[in-house]
């Protein structure tokens, strides 16, 4: 994938890839993670959208032993501590016949249990939680990519940060926010000559995408340029 | 005739090599980098002046392989050059912008280019 930086900066001028959102007229919208929010940490609550470890409930209040093979081998308690020790570490699975092996020891308590026990990872998909499955089953699962990621100064010495999107202040909310919403095109990359990678993985580290770009500047009409504009223009 | 061709061999494959295009800074174990994160970690990333259209103190953001920033003031040997520390990143850090009036305005008559209220910040990687 190559990319030419003039043809980019033409693209950004038209703003092909920048939607414009008007706050004023819009819900806000769940999977729009606010700008000044970092998402990979550690987050408290259920602020985040896109964490889905939080609160999928079930007839259950978690902490609460849940009667034994009732709900639980349906995989109904499985946010908290029922699924964590109560439920399927012998009461539910193994009152029912369900194989001790295979639920208690490697896939429910060891793993899965404990990540929807603490829930608060973005992405943080480790639950179980239809009526009628197993215990152990894995639901098919999707991320929540963030639609936009903002850049800030860093230190411990400044009185105000500014934020780099949008360049060089952000606008008022009543007028709206451009959005970048496919990384290898935010403007920053087209700064210098350089090769980038873009990993994502997912399905549990089994799978990877992977989009490699070149940032590249035709040489002869770099330097055309730079006569003209360094050169030959007319400064005013 | 074996020597010829070996020896065009040679110079082709040294032309492979040599020819590979390469962006990556001449920096190759970061440590330029961790100074500067280091430095910056302790300086602001302005000079307290706003910048008179905004009303603030404004980033101008440069390529994260630019190097030096130079001022320039009054009197002899005021032709200073300092390393960019300061380079945006992905941790949404606190305050965020404080009110107009929080900084000082350019004077009438500027003796500083950190007067303008502009200050290089290096984008991110």
């Amino acid at each position: 994938m190559r990319i030419n930086r003039f043809l980019f900066v033409t693209m950004v001028a038209s703003s092909v890839f920048s939607p414009f959102a008007r706050s004023t007229d819009v819900e806000p919208v769940d999977h729009i993670v606010s700008s000044n929010v970092v998402s990979d940490v550690i987050v408290s609550g259920d602020s985040y959208s896109g964490d889905m470890g939080s609160s999928d409930g079930g007839s259950c209040p978690a902490g609460s032993a849940c009667a034994a093979g009732s709900a639980c081998a349906n995989g109904m308690c499985s946010n908290g501590m029922c699924s964590n020790g109560m439920c399927s570490n012998g009461l539910g699975q193994n009152g029912l016949g369900q194989n001790g092996l295979g639920q208690n020891g490697l896939g429910q308590n060891g793993i899965g249990g404990l990540r929807g026990t603490l829930g608060s990872y973005i992405g943080d998909l480790a639950r179980c939680g239809h009526a009628g499955d197993m215990a152990s089953c894995q639901p098919r699962t999707y991320g929540y990519p963030d639609l936009f990621y903002n850049y800030y100064t860093q230190g411990n010495c400044n009185s105000t940060n500014a934020q780099m999107y949008i360049s060089p202040i952000p606008v008022p909310p009543n007028v709206g926010h451009t959005y970048i919403t496919y990384q290898p095109f935010m403007a920053h990359e087209m700064l210098y000559q350089h090769k980038d990678r873009f990993h994502n993985y997912y399905d549990g580290g089994r799978g990877m995408n992977h989009t490699k770009v070149h940032y590249f500047a035709p040489p002869v009409r770099t330097a055309a340029s730079n006569v003209y504009w360094n050169y030959l223009r007319l400064p005013r | 005739m074996k020597r010829y061709i070996l020896s065009i061999l040679a110079v082709v494959a040294m032309a492979m090599t040599v020819s590979t295009p390469s962006a990556q800074g001449a920096d190759p174990y970061a440590r330029t980098q961790l100074w500067s994160n280091q430095v910056a970690a302790q300086r602001p990333w302005h000079g307290n002046y706003y910048y008179l259209p905004y009303g603030q103190p404004t980033a101008l953001i440069v390529p994260p392989t630019a190097h030096m920033r130079q001022t320039l003031s009054w009197g002899v040997s005021q032709n200073l050059m300092y390393p960019l520390n300061h380079q945006f990143g992905r941790n949404a850090s606190s305050p965020g912008a404080l009110a107009p009036g929080s900084f000082q305005a350019t004077p009438h008559w500027p003796s500083h280019t950190d007067q303008f209220g502009v200050y290089y910040v290096r984008g991110p990687w």
